[in-house]
């Protein structure tokens, strides 16, 4: 207390009187203007992020600044979940739904904006703006992002390999496929850290060998019987920056796929990251988010307890779990977008923009995949004919093939489902 | 501590003229045995001491200066039990002590018992300072609790749970603050755990008439050594409302440089009804009674002494029965049957003077083990 006030404390109000109060400064919170426009500040043209510079780039003159702010990974802020921030949430539709109407400063063109939309490039003049929104509280606009780190000429290569990398997909595609046009957009991902502990109890199927007496053959024979036995246990999860989407525009299943992002390389919020990409502010709220976060926490941690059970034979289960130490974090995560035509059709395709990996629709060849399944079934088909066959002129011989057959069938039978039931999933996309 | 007790040299030796602070005739008294200071009415003037209960109170014309502090009180709590009411309290302490010393009777204790009045130091001053604290605000988290069962999926529990921001704080302040409490009796924190806490609320300004016939014990403390114990009721009062100020629900780490001033020293009376019992030894044993909430305090001992006396004569019947039934035997050398009378009367007499002697020892020895024991006021 040698200095009064303290640095950086400014005088805050006092419901005594003779005793002033003084409180830390509050953060200063981005005071810019509701829209930044990207120019070089050299030779005025348009600034846009460089992913392969890591920083804003003039593409016209070479000016280059990196950007300010430092990797803060899983080490950034998250919140916890306060009444007034879950009431604040789930007023959702109170900011970004009216559609905005921007005018170029550069060239002067007007554009409308759909809701949400947090950056825009005018596409008369090329010239780069990200709309600062407003939330109805600081947690709930975007504080961390990961920056591109794939820059958009790999994308082709990569969904190009993509295409040609399934034997179900025609064999045309690869070849005849040319994406070429990719939009960098940032996606809004909540993500979710907690602990889960939980108390079960079940009963649990254990297989043992009786012997018992036999009165129709008169004779001691064994047989496997069920015992079932009380268990219980405690299971303690943790889970650490579960991944749920926050838009409700983009396939649900190709961002399920495309949620290997390492957090590690989270960022500070800035507007330079967005220049010159789409950004989506989120549309699912928090509580909404959160509840599909929690029933796959939940459900992995019902999964631990039957999984701490003696055996898999379980009945009467039940469990009593409590969430603590929960919080959460709103960020906007790299992917690009494109879309490709392939006979008369349209196909989505993404790609993760931080770590590459590539997701999407792609066409099946149903000759192809009823061909594969067929020459599944076709060995166990083989032999039971000459199984059925060897029955008439060496049965012992017969009897073998027919089993083998059997065998077969069943093997093939595994594989033909699981091929259709692949086919069927990535048709359904 | 820039300033000098403020007050101090105001308090002048005890005088026969106190009538002039306190508002009525009082004369000072002395414990000659304990040495310990009253000011009482002078009807009052022989009373035994409440202090000690070894001697009578002597009257006094004159002290050594400053001591003791005789300073009018500015409030005092009236007596809320009434007598009654302590009476029966002191009934109960005398109730049920196996063995209880001659002298600890209820019918003694309620003829003995004074009333007295027991004195806090108040001190009212002026602070000026700077402070810094962590100031604590309450907000609600929003959880979850969620049962599952085979055939009834999940059941959903939102729970809300308390947790406390803590945010840092700095400031001044230049306050005043009324009666802060500090102890005036060497003895004050032994009574305030005999005697259990004083509604401090329900204080009432000094009257004389409140004092008719009950004894004041003067304060052994001065100021000086008791403004040491005032400082951290001082800093207690500033923290509680410089968390006030900040709006803030709790506050920790409270740090500050005080300067004080305009320091006031009064005093606060605390009723007591006290008596007292002798215990084995001859040695008066106090009980304190709250005048206030009624929780009594004293040493409740059975008496060995008594004890041991009823197990001699336990003994000395047994061995006149024990002999007896000898000289039955012998007589049944002439009247055979009387041998087998003599043997069980002797028999008898040896196993009841053997159990029944001990019993009084053992009954109280092991009622004063689990008083020892107890955490009650009853020590």
């Amino acid at each position: 207390m040698s200095k009064f006030p303290p640095p950086g404390f400014v005088k805050t109000g006092s419901a005594i009187p003779n005793i002033d109060v003084y409180m830390p400064a509050p953060v200063s919170q981005d005071q810019e203007s509701e829209v930044l426009d990207f120019k070089c500040p050299q030779c005025q043209a348009t600034t846009a992020y460089s992913v392969a510079d890591g920083g804003l780039k003039c593409a016209h003159c070479g000016y280059y600044a990196p950007p300010a702010k430092e990797v803060v990974g899983k080490g950034a802020a998250e919140f916890e979940f306060t009444v007034e921030t879950m009431e604040a949430a789930a007023y959702v539709h109170g900011w970004g739904t009216s559609r905005r109407e921007l005018q170029c400063q550069n060239c002067g063109a007007h554009a409308t904006l759909p809701p949400g939309r947090l950056t825009h490039t005018c596409p008369f003049c090329g010239s780069n703006r990200v709309l600062q929104q407003d939330a109805p509280q600081q947690s709930l606009r975007p504080r961390f992002l990961i920056a591109f780190e794939v820059p958009p000429e790999t994308c082709q290569s990569l969904v190009q390999t993509w295409l040609g990398s399934n034997w179900m997909t025609p064999r045309a595609l690869q070849e005849m496929t040319r994406v070429t046009k990719f939009t960098g957009i940032y996606i809004p991902f909540w993500t979710f850290d907690a602990l889960t502990e939980a108390d079960w109890k079940a009963e649990v199927g254990h297989q043992e060998t009786e012997r018992y007496y036999d009165h129709h053959d008169k004779e001691w024979k064994t047989r496997t019987v069920t015992v079932w036995k009380w268990e219980s246990g405690q299971v303690r999860e943790v889970f650490d920056d579960v991944l749920i989407s926050g838009t409700k525009h983009l396939s649900a299943v190709l961002l399920s796929r495309l949620k290997d992002y390492d957090t590690e390389a989270l960022v500070p919020y800035d507007a330079q990251f967005l220049a010159g990409f789409m950004a989506q502010a989120y549309d699912v709220p928090l509580e909404t988010a959160w509840e599909r976060a929690r029933t796959d926490m939940r459900e992995h941690t019902r999964g631990a307890c039957r999984n701490q059970a003696s055996t898999s034979q379980i009945r009467n289960f039940s469990m009593s779990l409590d969430f603590s130490d929960e919080s959460w974090r709103y960020v906007l995560l790299p992917a690009y977008i494109s879309t490709y035509r392939y006979e008369q059709q349209t196909y989505q395709v993404m790609v993760n923009g931080q770590t590459g990996t590539v997701t999407g629709q792609r066409p099946v060849d149903w000759t192809k995949v009823w061909l594969a399944i067929a020459a599944m079934l076709a060995p166990s088909a083989l032999l039971g004919l000459a199984g059925v066959f060897l029955l008439i002129v060496a049965l012992p011989l017969g009897v073998v093939a027919l089993v083998v057959a059997l065998v077969a069938l069943v093997i093939g039978g595994i594989f033909a489902v699981r091929t259709f039931q692949k086919a069927r999933g990535m048709d359904d996309v | 501590m820039s300033e000098q007790v403020q007050s101090e040299t105001s308090l002048s030796p005890l005088r026969l003229d106190a009538e002039s602070e306190w508002g009525l005739a009082l004369v000072g008294m002395r414990c000659p045995q304990c040495d310990w200071h009253y000011l009482g009415p002078p009807s009052a003037s022989n009373a035994r001491c409440p202090h000690c209960f070894g001697a009578d109170l002597m009257p006094v014309e004159t002290l050594p200066d400053h001591k003791p502090y005789h300073p009018a009180p500015e409030i005092l709590l009236p007596f809320q039990v009434p007598a009654a009411t302590a009476n029966e309290r002191i009934t109960d302490f005398a109730k049920d002590i196996p063995f209880a010393p001659y002298d600890l009777e209820a019918d003694t204790l309620r003829a003995r018992a004074q009333r007295i009045y027991l004195p806090v130091w108040l001190v009212d001053g002026d602070v000026q300072a700077v402070w810094d604290a962590e100031a604590g605000f309450d907000y609600e988290v929003v959880s979850h609790r969620e049962r599952y069962a085979d055939g009834g999926g999940w059941n959903t529990e939102e729970t809300r749970e308390t947790r406390i921001r803590w945010e840092p704080r700095a400031g001044q302040l230049a306050r005043h603050y009324d009666n802060i409490i500090a102890p005036a009796l060497e003895s004050h924190a032994a009574l305030q755990h005999a005697l259990g806490s004083y509604p401090k609320h329900d204080a009432q300004a000094y009257s004389p008439d409140k004092m008719a016939g009950i004894l004041v014990r003067l304060p052994d403390r001065p100021p000086q050594a008791a403004w040491s114990d005032a400082v951290p009721a001082f800093r207690s009062a500033a923290a509680k409302e410089c968390r006030q100020a900040a709006s803030a629900d709790h506050i920790r780490r409270f740090r500050w440089q005080p300067a004080y001033a305009n320091r006031n020293w009064t005093l606060l009376l605390l009723p007591v009804y006290a008596t007292y019992y002798l215990d084995d030894a001859g040695e008066p044993q106090a009980v304190l009674v709250n005048g206030c909430s009624g929780q009594i305090s004293g040493k409740r001992r059975a008496s060995m002494q008594r004890a041991q006396r009823t197990s001699l004569v336990i003994s000395v019947i047994a061995a006149l029965l024990f002999a007896l039934g000898l000289c039955l035997g012998v007589t049944g050398l002439a009247v055979p049957p009387l041998i087998i009378v003599g043997i069980v009367v002797a028999l008898a007499a040896f196993v009841a003077g053997i159990v029944g002697a001990s019993i009084p020892i053992i009954r109280a020895s092991r009622f004063n083990k689990q008083v020892s024991g107890s955490p009650d006021a009853s020590n």
